[in-house]
Protein backbone atom coordinates (compact mmCIF):
# COMPACT_ATOMS: atom_id res chain seq x y z
CA UNK A 1 0.00 0.00 0.00
CA UNK A 2 0.86 3.84 -0.29
CA UNK A 3 0.91 6.22 2.68
CA UNK A 4 1.06 9.75 1.61
CA UNK A 5 3.58 8.78 -1.59
CA UNK A 6 5.61 5.84 0.67
CA UNK A 7 5.28 2.36 -0.26
CA UNK A 8 4.35 -0.15 2.72
CA UNK A 9 4.28 -4.00 1.12
CA UNK A 10 1.00 -4.83 3.10
CA UNK A 11 2.87 -8.75 3.45
CA UNK A 12 5.52 -7.03 5.21
CA UNK A 13 5.93 -6.27 9.43
CA UNK A 14 6.86 -3.05 10.42
CA UNK A 15 8.74 -1.64 13.65
CA UNK A 16 8.87 1.68 14.37
CA UNK A 17 12.74 1.88 13.90
CA UNK A 18 11.81 1.71 10.35
CA UNK A 19 12.63 -1.73 9.55
CA UNK A 20 10.52 -4.46 7.99
CA UNK A 21 10.38 -7.92 7.83
CA UNK A 22 9.18 -10.49 6.18
CA UNK A 23 8.20 -14.41 7.19
CA UNK A 24 9.20 -16.69 4.78
CA UNK A 25 8.34 -20.21 6.23
CA UNK A 26 11.16 -20.26 9.10
CA UNK A 27 13.04 -17.36 8.11
CA UNK A 28 12.65 -14.01 8.36
CA UNK A 29 14.06 -11.25 5.88
CA UNK A 30 15.05 -7.92 6.86
CA UNK A 31 15.12 -4.12 5.48
CA UNK A 32 14.73 -0.85 5.82
CA UNK A 33 11.14 1.44 4.99
CA UNK A 34 10.74 3.20 1.45
CA UNK A 35 10.24 6.11 4.14
CA UNK A 36 13.32 5.76 5.99
CA UNK A 37 15.88 4.94 2.90
CA UNK A 38 14.51 8.53 1.62
CA UNK A 39 14.76 10.55 4.87
CA UNK A 40 18.02 9.11 4.86
CA UNK A 41 19.32 9.99 1.57
CA UNK A 42 21.85 8.64 -0.35
CA UNK A 43 23.31 5.25 1.60
CA UNK A 44 27.02 5.10 1.24
CA UNK A 45 27.94 2.01 3.43
CA UNK A 46 25.80 -0.86 5.05
CA UNK A 47 27.27 -2.77 7.71
CA UNK A 48 25.65 -6.14 8.15
CA UNK A 49 25.90 -8.49 11.12
CA UNK A 50 27.67 -11.25 10.98
CA UNK A 51 26.45 -14.46 10.19
CA UNK A 52 25.64 -16.54 13.16
CA UNK A 53 25.34 -13.26 15.55
CA UNK A 54 22.58 -13.57 17.30
CA UNK A 55 20.21 -10.69 17.31
CA UNK A 56 17.42 -9.26 19.52
CA UNK A 57 14.15 -7.91 18.83
CA UNK A 58 14.55 -3.46 19.10
CA UNK A 59 18.49 -3.50 19.42
CA UNK A 60 21.32 -2.23 17.30
CA UNK A 61 22.46 -5.04 15.13
CA UNK A 62 24.27 -3.37 12.39
CA UNK A 63 24.87 -0.03 10.88
CA UNK A 64 24.63 2.46 7.75
CA UNK A 65 26.11 6.07 6.79
CA UNK A 66 24.58 8.44 4.58
CA UNK A 67 25.23 12.10 4.72
CA UNK A 68 28.04 11.78 7.21
CA UNK A 69 25.66 10.15 9.82
CA UNK A 70 26.02 6.38 11.46
CA UNK A 71 22.72 5.73 11.59
CA UNK A 72 22.05 2.09 13.74
CA UNK A 73 20.15 -0.82 11.77
CA UNK A 74 17.77 -2.79 14.48
CA UNK A 75 16.62 -6.33 14.47
CA UNK A 76 13.23 -6.42 13.58
CA UNK A 77 12.85 -9.83 15.21
CA UNK A 78 15.08 -11.71 17.78
CA UNK A 79 17.24 -14.90 16.28
CA UNK A 80 20.27 -15.84 14.41
CA UNK A 81 21.59 -14.24 11.53
CA UNK A 82 21.49 -16.40 8.77
CA UNK A 83 22.84 -14.92 5.71
CA UNK A 84 23.45 -11.14 4.71
CA UNK A 85 22.80 -9.44 1.33
CA UNK A 86 26.54 -9.19 0.24
CA UNK A 87 25.51 -6.79 -2.82
CA UNK A 88 25.17 -4.14 -0.75
CA UNK A 89 28.72 -4.47 -0.10
CA UNK A 90 29.54 -2.58 -3.07
CA UNK A 91 26.33 -1.28 -4.32
CA UNK A 92 24.68 -0.09 -0.87
CA UNK A 93 22.46 2.45 -2.90
CA UNK A 94 20.51 -1.05 -3.50
CA UNK A 95 18.91 -0.01 -0.47
CA UNK A 96 17.49 3.68 -1.89
CA UNK A 97 16.53 1.73 -5.16
CA UNK A 98 14.95 -1.03 -3.56
CA UNK A 99 14.11 -1.67 0.04
CA UNK A 100 12.09 -4.18 -0.24
CA UNK A 101 13.85 -6.51 -2.85
CA UNK A 102 17.38 -6.09 -4.14
CA UNK A 103 17.90 -3.81 -0.73
CA UNK A 104 17.12 -6.53 1.86
CA UNK A 105 19.91 -6.58 4.15
CA UNK A 106 19.81 -10.25 5.75
CA UNK A 107 17.84 -12.92 6.92
CA UNK A 108 17.32 -14.62 10.52
CA UNK A 109 16.21 -18.19 11.80
CA UNK A 110 13.69 -16.24 14.63
CA UNK A 111 13.88 -17.76 17.75
CA UNK A 112 10.81 -15.96 19.21
CA UNK A 113 8.64 -14.97 16.19
CA UNK A 114 5.24 -15.34 17.65
CA UNK A 115 5.76 -13.24 20.36
CA UNK A 116 8.15 -10.82 18.29
CA UNK A 117 5.45 -10.57 15.67
CA UNK A 118 3.19 -9.55 18.32
CA UNK A 119 5.15 -6.00 18.64
CA UNK A 120 5.07 -5.25 15.32
CA UNK A 121 2.47 -3.37 13.25
CA UNK A 122 0.44 -3.86 9.73
CA UNK A 123 -2.87 -2.07 8.21
CA UNK A 124 -4.43 0.70 10.34
CA UNK A 125 -2.02 0.41 13.24
CA UNK A 126 1.12 1.04 10.45
CA UNK A 127 -0.65 3.92 8.74
CA UNK A 128 -1.33 5.38 11.90
CA UNK A 129 2.11 5.52 12.70
CA UNK A 130 3.75 6.40 9.34
CA UNK A 131 1.34 9.49 8.98
CA UNK A 132 2.38 10.63 12.74
CA UNK A 133 5.57 10.34 11.54
CA UNK A 134 5.41 12.08 8.26
CA UNK A 135 3.68 14.84 10.59
CA UNK A 136 6.66 15.22 12.75
CA UNK A 137 9.13 15.10 9.69
CA UNK A 138 7.30 17.57 8.08
CA UNK A 139 6.99 19.87 11.37
CA UNK A 140 10.48 20.15 11.41
CA UNK A 141 11.09 21.81 7.49
CA UNK B 1 21.95 20.85 28.76
CA UNK B 2 25.78 21.04 29.94
CA UNK B 3 27.93 23.20 27.96
CA UNK B 4 31.80 21.83 28.06
CA UNK B 5 33.88 24.70 26.98
CA UNK B 6 37.17 22.98 27.76
CA UNK B 7 39.69 24.66 25.54
CA UNK B 8 42.88 22.89 24.19
CA UNK B 9 42.92 19.16 24.88
CA UNK B 10 45.57 16.51 23.84
CA UNK B 11 44.46 15.06 20.56
CA UNK B 12 42.60 12.41 20.91
CA UNK B 13 40.41 13.64 24.02
CA UNK B 14 39.13 16.39 22.09
CA UNK B 15 37.57 13.75 20.13
CA UNK B 16 36.81 11.27 23.10
CA UNK B 17 35.23 13.46 25.05
CA UNK B 18 31.95 13.21 22.74
CA UNK B 19 32.01 9.87 22.87
CA UNK B 20 32.25 9.16 26.52
CA UNK B 21 29.54 12.07 27.57
CA UNK B 22 26.99 10.56 24.62
CA UNK B 23 27.74 6.78 26.53
CA UNK B 24 27.18 8.06 29.89
CA UNK B 25 23.77 10.09 28.32
CA UNK B 26 24.85 13.40 29.13
CA UNK B 27 23.11 15.71 26.74
CA UNK B 28 25.57 18.48 26.21
CA UNK B 29 27.12 20.92 23.66
CA UNK B 30 31.08 20.56 23.95
CA UNK B 31 33.80 22.77 22.84
CA UNK B 32 37.03 22.02 22.26
CA UNK B 33 40.44 21.74 20.03
CA UNK B 34 43.30 19.40 20.02
CA UNK B 35 46.56 20.77 21.76
CA UNK B 36 48.52 18.58 19.25
CA UNK B 37 47.22 17.34 15.88
CA UNK B 38 45.95 14.10 14.67
CA UNK B 39 44.28 12.14 11.83
CA UNK B 40 40.67 11.12 12.30
CA UNK B 41 39.12 8.56 10.35
CA UNK B 42 34.92 7.87 10.07
CA UNK B 43 33.59 4.81 11.61
CA UNK B 44 33.46 2.91 8.45
CA UNK B 45 36.74 3.56 7.11
CA UNK B 46 39.65 0.98 6.96
CA UNK B 47 43.08 2.87 8.13
CA UNK B 48 45.20 0.81 6.30
CA UNK B 49 43.28 1.85 2.99
CA UNK B 50 42.89 5.78 3.79
CA UNK B 51 45.64 6.88 5.76
CA UNK B 52 49.41 7.33 4.81
CA UNK B 53 50.44 5.59 8.07
CA UNK B 54 53.84 5.75 7.11
CA UNK B 55 53.81 9.66 7.03
CA UNK B 56 51.82 9.43 10.48
CA UNK B 57 54.35 7.45 12.25
CA UNK B 58 57.67 9.10 10.74
CA UNK B 59 55.72 12.69 11.72
CA UNK B 60 54.33 12.18 15.03
CA UNK B 61 50.77 12.32 13.95
CA UNK B 62 48.48 9.60 16.15
CA UNK B 63 45.07 8.60 14.26
CA UNK B 64 41.76 7.66 15.60
CA UNK B 65 38.72 6.37 14.40
CA UNK B 66 35.80 8.11 15.30
CA UNK B 67 32.18 6.90 15.75
CA UNK B 68 30.19 9.59 13.22
CA UNK B 69 30.83 9.51 9.48
CA UNK B 70 32.88 11.23 6.99
CA UNK B 71 36.47 10.81 5.76
CA UNK B 72 39.27 10.77 6.66
CA UNK B 73 40.88 14.42 7.50
CA UNK B 74 43.76 16.04 9.73
CA UNK B 75 42.76 17.78 12.87
CA UNK B 76 44.57 20.65 14.75
CA UNK B 77 44.97 23.38 17.21
CA UNK B 78 43.15 25.35 14.38
CA UNK B 79 39.97 24.35 14.44
CA UNK B 80 37.44 24.41 17.20
CA UNK B 81 35.06 21.81 17.22
CA UNK B 82 31.33 22.21 18.20
CA UNK B 83 30.12 18.80 19.37
CA UNK B 84 26.35 18.39 20.53
CA UNK B 85 24.81 15.62 22.07
CA UNK B 86 21.45 14.88 23.16
CA UNK B 87 19.26 11.66 23.65
CA UNK B 88 17.17 10.32 20.74
CA UNK B 89 14.20 10.57 22.82
CA UNK B 90 14.33 14.41 23.14
CA UNK B 91 11.53 15.84 21.57
CA UNK B 92 13.31 18.91 21.09
CA UNK B 93 15.83 17.86 18.49
CA UNK B 94 15.12 16.98 14.70
CA UNK B 95 14.81 13.36 13.70
CA UNK B 96 15.12 13.38 10.57
CA UNK B 97 19.28 13.66 9.33
CA UNK B 98 18.71 16.43 6.98
CA UNK B 99 17.40 18.62 9.75
CA UNK B 100 19.63 17.46 12.24
CA UNK B 101 22.66 18.46 10.28
CA UNK B 102 20.63 22.23 8.47
CA UNK B 103 19.18 22.96 11.90
CA UNK B 104 22.33 22.33 13.98
CA UNK B 105 24.43 24.06 11.72
CA UNK B 106 23.22 27.29 12.12
CA UNK B 107 24.82 28.65 15.28
CA UNK B 108 28.45 27.94 13.47
CA UNK B 109 26.98 29.61 10.49
CA UNK B 110 25.82 32.74 12.51
CA UNK B 111 29.33 32.54 14.25
CA UNK B 112 31.37 32.99 10.92
CA UNK B 113 28.76 35.77 9.64
CA UNK B 114 29.14 37.50 13.21
CA UNK B 115 32.90 38.02 11.49
CA UNK B 116 32.45 39.35 8.02
CA UNK B 117 32.00 35.62 6.39
CA UNK B 118 28.74 34.38 4.52
CA UNK B 119 28.72 31.27 5.58
CA UNK B 120 25.61 28.95 4.63
CA UNK B 121 24.79 25.41 4.87
CA UNK B 122 24.56 22.88 1.66
CA UNK B 123 23.89 19.55 1.08
CA UNK B 124 25.47 17.15 1.57
CA UNK B 125 27.05 18.46 5.13
CA UNK B 126 29.23 21.25 4.68
CA UNK B 127 28.97 24.71 5.64
CA UNK B 128 30.60 26.79 2.62
CA UNK B 129 31.40 30.67 1.35
CA UNK B 130 29.13 32.58 -0.92
CA UNK B 131 31.75 31.05 -3.25
CA UNK B 132 31.02 27.59 -2.17
CA UNK B 133 34.27 26.71 -1.29
CA UNK B 134 33.84 24.23 2.13
CA UNK B 135 34.78 26.34 5.48
CA UNK B 136 33.25 23.86 7.95
CA UNK B 137 33.05 19.96 7.65
CA UNK B 138 30.35 18.16 9.82
CA UNK B 139 29.44 14.76 10.83
CA UNK B 140 26.98 12.77 13.14
CA UNK B 141 26.26 9.04 14.20
CA UNK B 142 23.87 7.55 16.83
CA UNK B 143 26.20 6.81 20.08
CA UNK B 144 24.24 4.28 22.55
CA UNK B 145 21.07 6.19 23.36
CA UNK B 146 22.62 9.20 22.48
CA UNK B 147 22.79 11.28 18.95
CA UNK B 148 25.78 13.15 18.13
CA UNK B 149 26.72 16.23 15.98
CA UNK B 150 29.80 17.54 15.40
CA UNK B 151 31.57 20.10 13.30
CA UNK B 152 34.59 21.97 13.40
CA UNK B 153 34.89 25.85 12.57
CA UNK B 154 38.17 26.20 10.22
CA UNK B 155 40.35 28.84 11.69
CA UNK B 156 43.29 28.04 9.75
CA UNK B 157 44.07 24.53 7.43
CA UNK B 158 47.53 22.80 6.69
CA UNK B 159 46.76 21.79 3.36
CA UNK B 160 50.21 20.17 3.08
CA UNK B 161 49.96 18.10 5.60
CA UNK B 162 46.43 17.28 5.25
CA UNK B 163 47.03 16.11 1.59
CA UNK B 164 49.96 14.09 3.22
CA UNK B 165 48.25 12.09 5.31
CA UNK B 166 46.09 10.46 3.27
CA UNK B 167 46.78 6.70 1.07
CA UNK B 168 46.78 7.94 -2.28
CA UNK B 169 47.79 5.91 -5.45
CA UNK B 170 50.54 8.24 -6.39
CA UNK B 171 51.81 11.82 -6.19
CA UNK B 172 50.62 12.88 -8.93
CA UNK B 173 47.04 11.85 -7.53
CA UNK B 174 47.93 13.87 -4.33
CA UNK B 175 49.23 17.06 -5.97
CA UNK B 176 45.90 16.34 -7.38
CA UNK B 177 43.81 16.67 -3.88
CA UNK B 178 46.12 19.20 -2.83
CA UNK B 179 45.71 21.66 -5.78
CA UNK B 180 41.52 20.98 -5.29
CA UNK B 181 41.63 21.16 -1.68
CA UNK B 182 43.38 24.64 -2.44
CA UNK B 183 40.60 25.68 -4.42
CA UNK B 184 37.42 24.29 -2.49
CA UNK B 185 38.01 24.66 1.12
CA UNK B 186 38.73 27.76 2.95
CA UNK B 187 39.46 29.13 6.55
CA UNK B 188 39.38 32.64 8.35
CA UNK B 189 42.32 32.94 8.23
CA UNK B 190 42.14 32.95 4.05
CA UNK B 191 38.89 34.87 4.39
CA UNK B 192 39.38 37.77 6.62
CA UNK B 193 43.11 37.59 6.06
CA UNK B 194 43.69 37.53 9.82
CA UNK B 195 42.25 35.08 12.85
CA UNK B 196 39.93 36.86 15.38
CA UNK B 197 40.95 36.18 18.47
CA UNK B 198 39.82 32.72 19.34
CA UNK B 199 37.86 33.46 22.65
CA UNK B 200 35.65 35.96 20.69
CA UNK B 201 35.24 33.29 18.27
CA UNK B 202 34.31 30.63 20.88
CA UNK B 203 31.79 32.81 23.06
CA UNK B 204 30.15 33.63 19.83
CA UNK B 205 29.83 30.01 18.71
CA UNK B 206 27.83 29.24 22.51
CA UNK B 207 25.94 32.47 22.10
CA UNK B 208 24.52 30.90 19.04
CA UNK B 209 24.18 27.63 19.61
CA UNK B 210 22.30 29.13 23.17
CA UNK B 211 19.90 30.74 20.96
CA UNK B 212 18.90 27.84 19.17
CA UNK B 213 18.92 24.84 21.91
CA UNK B 214 18.26 27.25 25.05
CA UNK B 215 20.57 28.44 27.80
CA UNK B 216 23.25 26.04 28.62
CA UNK B 217 24.72 25.14 32.20
CA UNK B 218 28.18 25.57 32.71
CA UNK B 219 30.52 22.27 33.70
CA UNK B 220 33.60 20.71 34.06
CA UNK B 221 35.02 17.79 33.28
CA UNK B 222 34.92 15.82 36.35
CA UNK B 223 36.06 12.43 37.83
CA UNK B 224 33.16 10.35 36.02
CA UNK B 225 33.93 11.64 32.80
CA UNK B 226 37.22 11.86 32.70
CA UNK B 227 36.96 8.15 33.95
CA UNK B 228 34.63 6.87 31.04
CA UNK B 229 37.47 8.81 28.57
CA UNK B 230 40.53 7.05 29.52
CA UNK B 231 38.33 3.78 29.56
CA UNK B 232 37.32 4.58 25.89
CA UNK B 233 41.02 5.58 24.75
CA UNK B 234 41.74 2.07 25.75
CA UNK B 235 39.22 0.94 23.66
CA UNK B 236 40.00 3.58 21.04
CA UNK B 237 43.97 3.18 20.81
CA UNK B 238 43.71 -0.71 20.20
CA UNK B 239 45.08 -2.21 17.36
CA UNK B 240 41.40 -4.09 17.03
CA UNK B 241 39.75 -0.86 16.93
CA UNK B 242 41.72 1.53 15.19
CA UNK B 243 42.73 -1.15 12.57
CA UNK B 244 39.82 -2.63 12.29
CA UNK B 245 38.68 -4.00 8.38
CA UNK B 246 36.05 -2.76 6.46
CA UNK B 247 34.64 -3.49 3.57
CA UNK B 248 34.07 0.08 2.50
CA UNK B 249 36.04 0.25 -0.75
CA UNK B 250 37.47 4.01 -0.55
CA UNK B 251 35.51 5.61 -4.62
CA UNK B 252 37.69 8.89 -4.33
CA UNK B 253 39.09 11.47 -2.23
CA UNK B 254 35.90 14.09 -1.43
CA UNK B 255 37.07 17.62 -0.92
CA UNK B 256 33.73 18.85 -0.46
CA UNK B 257 29.96 18.34 -1.21
CA UNK B 258 29.84 17.21 -5.06
CA UNK B 259 34.01 17.83 -5.33
CA UNK B 260 35.79 14.76 -5.99
CA UNK B 261 39.00 13.50 -7.17
CA UNK B 262 38.75 9.93 -8.66
CA UNK B 263 41.65 7.93 -9.39
CA UNK B 264 41.33 5.15 -12.03
CA UNK B 265 43.68 2.20 -13.19
CA UNK B 266 42.79 -0.25 -16.11
CA UNK B 267 45.87 -2.94 -17.66
CA UNK B 268 44.81 -2.50 -21.57
CA UNK B 269 46.56 -5.00 -23.81
CA UNK B 270 48.77 -2.34 -25.15
CA UNK B 271 50.33 -0.89 -21.51
CA UNK B 272 48.38 0.19 -18.26
CA UNK B 273 46.43 3.03 -18.18
CA UNK B 274 46.53 5.44 -15.32
CA UNK B 275 43.80 8.23 -14.35
CA UNK B 276 43.15 11.00 -12.34
CA UNK B 277 39.73 12.97 -12.54
CA UNK B 278 38.44 15.94 -10.92
CA UNK B 279 34.70 15.73 -10.42
CA UNK B 280 32.71 18.78 -9.42
CA UNK B 281 28.56 17.90 -9.50
CA UNK B 282 29.17 14.50 -11.13
CA UNK B 283 31.07 16.14 -14.09
CA UNK B 284 34.77 15.96 -15.12
CA UNK B 285 36.30 19.35 -14.55
CA UNK B 286 40.07 17.90 -14.90
CA UNK B 287 41.45 14.53 -16.07
CA UNK B 288 44.82 13.61 -16.37
CA UNK B 289 45.79 10.30 -18.52
CA UNK B 290 48.95 9.06 -18.00
CA UNK B 291 50.89 5.29 -18.81
CA UNK B 292 53.03 2.94 -20.50
CA UNK B 293 50.91 2.71 -23.48
CA UNK B 294 51.94 4.35 -26.92
CA UNK B 295 49.09 6.93 -28.43
CA UNK B 296 49.62 8.83 -31.71
CA UNK B 297 49.63 11.37 -32.87
CA UNK B 298 51.50 12.21 -29.84
CA UNK B 299 50.17 15.62 -28.45
CA UNK B 300 46.35 14.24 -29.00
CA UNK B 301 46.31 12.67 -25.34
CA UNK B 302 46.70 16.45 -24.12
CA UNK B 303 43.70 17.43 -26.28
CA UNK B 304 41.52 14.06 -25.44
CA UNK B 305 42.11 15.08 -21.54
CA UNK B 306 40.66 18.59 -22.90
CA UNK B 307 37.34 16.94 -24.53
CA UNK B 308 36.72 15.11 -21.80
CA UNK B 309 36.19 18.25 -19.80
CA UNK B 310 32.47 18.80 -18.58
CA UNK B 311 31.66 15.22 -19.73
CA UNK B 312 28.79 13.81 -17.24
CA UNK B 313 30.91 11.20 -15.67
CA UNK B 314 28.71 8.43 -16.72
CA UNK B 315 29.55 5.35 -18.58
CA UNK B 316 27.37 5.71 -22.28
CA UNK B 317 28.22 9.58 -22.58
CA UNK B 318 32.13 8.70 -21.51
CA UNK B 319 32.13 6.04 -24.31
CA UNK B 320 30.30 8.02 -26.82
CA UNK B 321 33.00 11.27 -26.64
CA UNK B 322 36.06 8.80 -26.36
CA UNK B 323 35.04 7.15 -29.44
CA UNK B 324 33.85 10.15 -31.19
CA UNK B 325 37.64 11.18 -30.17
CA UNK B 326 39.39 7.91 -31.40
CA UNK B 327 37.75 8.49 -35.04
CA UNK B 328 37.73 12.10 -35.67
CA UNK B 329 41.54 12.67 -34.46
CA UNK B 330 42.69 8.89 -36.27
CA UNK B 331 43.75 8.18 -32.80
CA UNK B 332 46.35 4.72 -33.30
CA UNK B 333 47.12 3.46 -29.81
CA UNK B 334 48.09 -0.16 -29.87
CA UNK B 335 46.59 -2.62 -28.31
CA UNK B 336 44.01 0.26 -26.43
CA UNK B 337 41.13 0.91 -27.94
CA UNK B 338 38.64 3.74 -27.00
CA UNK B 339 37.12 1.39 -24.74
CA UNK B 340 39.69 0.36 -22.77
CA UNK B 341 39.99 4.43 -21.90
CA UNK B 342 36.44 4.16 -20.43
CA UNK B 343 37.07 1.47 -18.56
CA UNK B 344 40.00 3.16 -16.88
CA UNK B 345 38.17 6.17 -15.84
CA UNK B 346 34.64 4.96 -15.12
CA UNK B 347 35.47 1.91 -13.21
CA UNK B 348 37.75 4.23 -10.97
CA UNK B 349 37.75 2.12 -7.99
CA UNK B 350 41.08 3.33 -6.44
CA UNK B 351 42.04 0.40 -4.84
CA UNK B 352 45.41 2.01 -3.24
CA UNK B 353 48.37 0.14 -2.93
CA UNK B 354 48.72 -1.38 0.70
Amino acid sequence: MEIEGYQFPEDLYYDKEHYWCRVEGNVVVMGTTDFAQKMAGEIVYVQLPLVGKSITQGKPCGALESGKWVGRIYAVVSGKVLEVNEELEDSPELVNQGPYDRGWMFKVEPSNLEEDLKNLIQGDDLVKFVKSEIIRVAAET
Amino acid sequence: MYLFNVGRLPGQQSMLVFHALARMGVEALVIASPKSPLASIGYFQDAEKEIDLSFCRQHGIPFMRREVGGGATYLDENQIFYQLIWKRSNPGFPVQMRQIFERLSIPACETYRKFGIEASFRQENDIVNQEGKKIAGEGGGDIGECMVFVGGILLDFDYETMSKILKVPDEKFRDKVYKSMEENVTTMKRELSDIPPREEIVQTLIREYEKLIGKLEPAVMDARLVESMNTLEKQFTSKGFLFKKTRRKPKGIKIRGGVEIRYGIHKAKGGLIRTVEELEERKITEIGISGDFQFYPKDELTSMEVELRETEFEEQELRGKIQQFYEEHRVQAPGVTSEDFTTAIIHSQPERPE
